[in-house]
């Protein structure tokens, strides 16, 4: 039982992640892999709060959150001056630059990390608890979002992502859109950030490297970029499908490169057999970033 | 600390340590430039060829030069099938660049957990001994390897400019890098001649991977490590450049070596990354820009420099 409330809240907490990152790269068309370093800064934040500060968890997660929120647009203010390929790298050096930062420092642990955070609840129930707040917030997050896109700010992101000239020549500021849905997205990632730490109880900067962003990336690709439903079930069938290896009680050693040999296996034939995602070709609604449509060639 | 034997040793030391970034910096930055990618498949690659060169000597007890060919003959046969059953995939679907950007990553990954799962996650070198003898010249120690591996990066450096230069092949592929659709109007096989740039890429991924192989350790992750930094020396020598990219290798492996002079060893690393977060911000066409300069000078109704069609373009934000 404790094994598949460990899997919910797993997915819950990959359900923020992708969902927010859906916003950012697919909504928005912003292409950044830096996700997991927003992840991180929540977690870290919110750890440190709590450990050194005794800052009650609920508002030093809020805190993580927030903080992650700053920082997104403090990074985001040069960076969407660039776009496509430069800004892929860009948060790429940023992410991977800021994990070094972090693995030098004392106070944030090192490259060991921070150990023996406060959990959030506490008692023989935790983790269905847990579970409980983590899927709470996850179908909160996915129905924000859902609303958010569908309102006229979602219409404006849209029309600024399909063409930002055109937009701008409207009068509308793409910048300030831009930079509010990546500091949005951001702010959720580091929600999901202080929720992996005050339930793992463990933070280290190895958690939040470039296999984290590859990871999101493939759910959101494999469920369907820019569909609302898409980064949910990409999220639930790339935690359960590797997990289900752990049934064939493999050494540690055969077990992690297995996993990860079905995982990106996985993300392979999705990507040459149905490129528009899972729920892409019944939701898409647009054509820049979604395979079925047509790209920018190579 | 400032003695000049010192620094002539660091001088020495951090030419000779960047002759792998050199080298898969070369790999890259001409990937780039003929395909028009940021091809992070490459660590797939390099992957394939360190195993296969350490299987070799390892487990066939191969000599070293049939060690080499067995490397180059995996790494070739990966690189094709990334090109055939990937790269030529995406292209006949006019896929956008974050599509083949997931796809090099994926690769490189699923290639890093096939090695891990034959060989380990415990480092691995091509020789048992990675010590070198090393030689005193005045005053500088200079190793065996350190004179192997400049000497190797500069034969390919020159073997590459005169394949280039004087090779049809090779001027098929500065056509293909130009315009490749203008290529194929002259007669061009253009698939062929981006199949011959990963392979001259991955003769070039070899050599560093046996330099590296034979002076530091190796686990499955180290290829992205290690393409990262040829991927900041890409962009900081200006996209399109190769040979200044190979030149911006050597720089930032000078910066490196010398910043143990001003700052802790520790944030060597973070240096690196810093210098690529300030030259994509602030340099997003590399440090130089002699091509923009002399396209002022363009007579009129003959193109610009062609920045949009650039991989990496910036954009025009009001």
């Amino acid at each position: 039982m404790e094994y598949v409330l460990n899997i919910v809240i797993l997915v819950g907490l990959y359900v923020i992640l992708s969902s927010s990152f859906n916003l950012i790269i697919g909504h928005g068309g912003l292409i950044s892999i830096a996700h997991p370093i927003f992840y991180a800064i929540g977690a870290y934040c919110s750890a440190l709060l709590s450990i050194n500060f005794h800052v009650p968890l609920v508002l030093s997660i809020l805190c993580g959150s927030v903080l992650a929120m700053l920082v997104s647009a403090a990074v985001a203010l040069p960076s969407l001056r660039i776009s496509g390929d430069y800004l892929l790298i860009a948060s790429i050096g940023f992410q991977l630059g800021l994990l070094q930062v972090v693995e030098q420092l004392d106070f944030t642990g090192g490259p060991g990390g921070i150990g023996n955070i406060p959990s959030l609840v506490d008692g023989p129930q935790r983790s269905l608890l847990f579970a409980g707040i983590v899927t709470a917030i996850a179908v909160i997050v996915v129905l924000l979002i859902r609303a958010l896109m569908n309102g006229d700010y979602g219409r404006a992101v849209r029309a600024m992502r399909d063409d930002e000239l055109a937009f701008s020549m409207l009068g509308r500021r793409a910048m300030k859109i831009k930079l509010g849905i990546f500091a949005f997205g951001s702010g959720l990632a580091g929600l999901a950030g202080g929720l992996y730490a005050h339930y793992y109880q463990y933070v280290s900067p190895q958690q939040f490297g470039i296999l984290q962003s590859s990871m999101i990336l493939t759910m959101v690709v494999v469920g369907g970029m820019s569909s609302t439903l898409g980064p949910v079930i990409g999220a639930g069938l790339l935690v359960i499908l590797p997990e289900l290896i752990a049934f064939l009680n493999l050494p540690p050693s055969v077990m992690a490169p297995v996993q990860g040999i079905l995982f990106t296996g996985l993300v392979l034939v999705f990507m040459f057999v149905r490129p528009q995602g899972i729920v892409g070709a019944s939701t898409k609604r647009r054509s820049g970033l979604a395979e079925a449509g047509q790209g920018q060639g190579q | 600390m400032f003695e000049p034997v010192i620094l002539a040793q660091i001088l020495w030391t951090g030419v000779a340590t960047s002759s792998y970034t050199v080298l898969l910096t070369v790999a890259f930055a001409l990937t780039l430039k003929v395909l028009k990618l940021f091809n992070f498949a490459q660590a797939a690659v390099m992957a394939t060829a360190f195993y296969a060169m350490f299987f070799a000597y390892g487990t066939l007890q191969l000599p070293p030069w049939l060690g080499i060919a067995f490397g180059l003959l995996a790494a070739g046969v990966v690189t094709a099938a990334i090109e055939i059953y990937g790269f030529r995939v995406f292209r006949r679907r006019r896929s956008n660049s974050l599509t083949v950007f997931i796809f090099t990553l994926v690769i490189s990954e699923l290639i890093a957990h096939v090695f891990a799962l034959c060989f380990g996650t415990e480092p691995s070198t091509l020789f048992p001994s990675i010590v070198s003898p090393v030689t005193l010249i005045g005053g500088l120690a200079i190793s065996d390897w350190d004179i192997g591996a400049i000497a190797t990066t500069a034969v390919l450096l020159i073997l590459l400019i005169l394949f280039v230069r004087f090779s049809k092949s090779g001027q098929a592929l500065i056509a293909v890098a130009d315009n490749a659709e203008l290529a194929e109007l002259y007669g061009i096989d253009v698939k062929r001649s981006y199949m011959l740039t990963l392979l001259v890429a991955c003769i070039f991924v070899v050599a560093a991977m046996y330099l590296y192989g034979t002076r530091s350790g190796v686990i499955p992750e180290t290829p992205l490590d290690l393409l990262l930094a040829a991927v900041i020396a890409t962009i900081l020598g200006g996209i399109g450049n190769v040979y200044r990219a190979a030149g911006a290798a050597v720089f930032l492996a000078l910066v490196q070596s010398f910043s143990v002079l001003f700052i802790a060893s520790r944030w060597q690393g973070v240096l690196t990354f810093a210098v690529l977060f300030v030259t994509i911000l602030l340099f997003p066409e590399g440090l130089k820009l002699p091509r923009m300069r002399l396209s002022r000078f363009a007579p009129s109704g003959q193109p610009q420099m062609n920045v949009v069609a650039s991989p990496a373009a910036p954009s025009n934000e009001p």
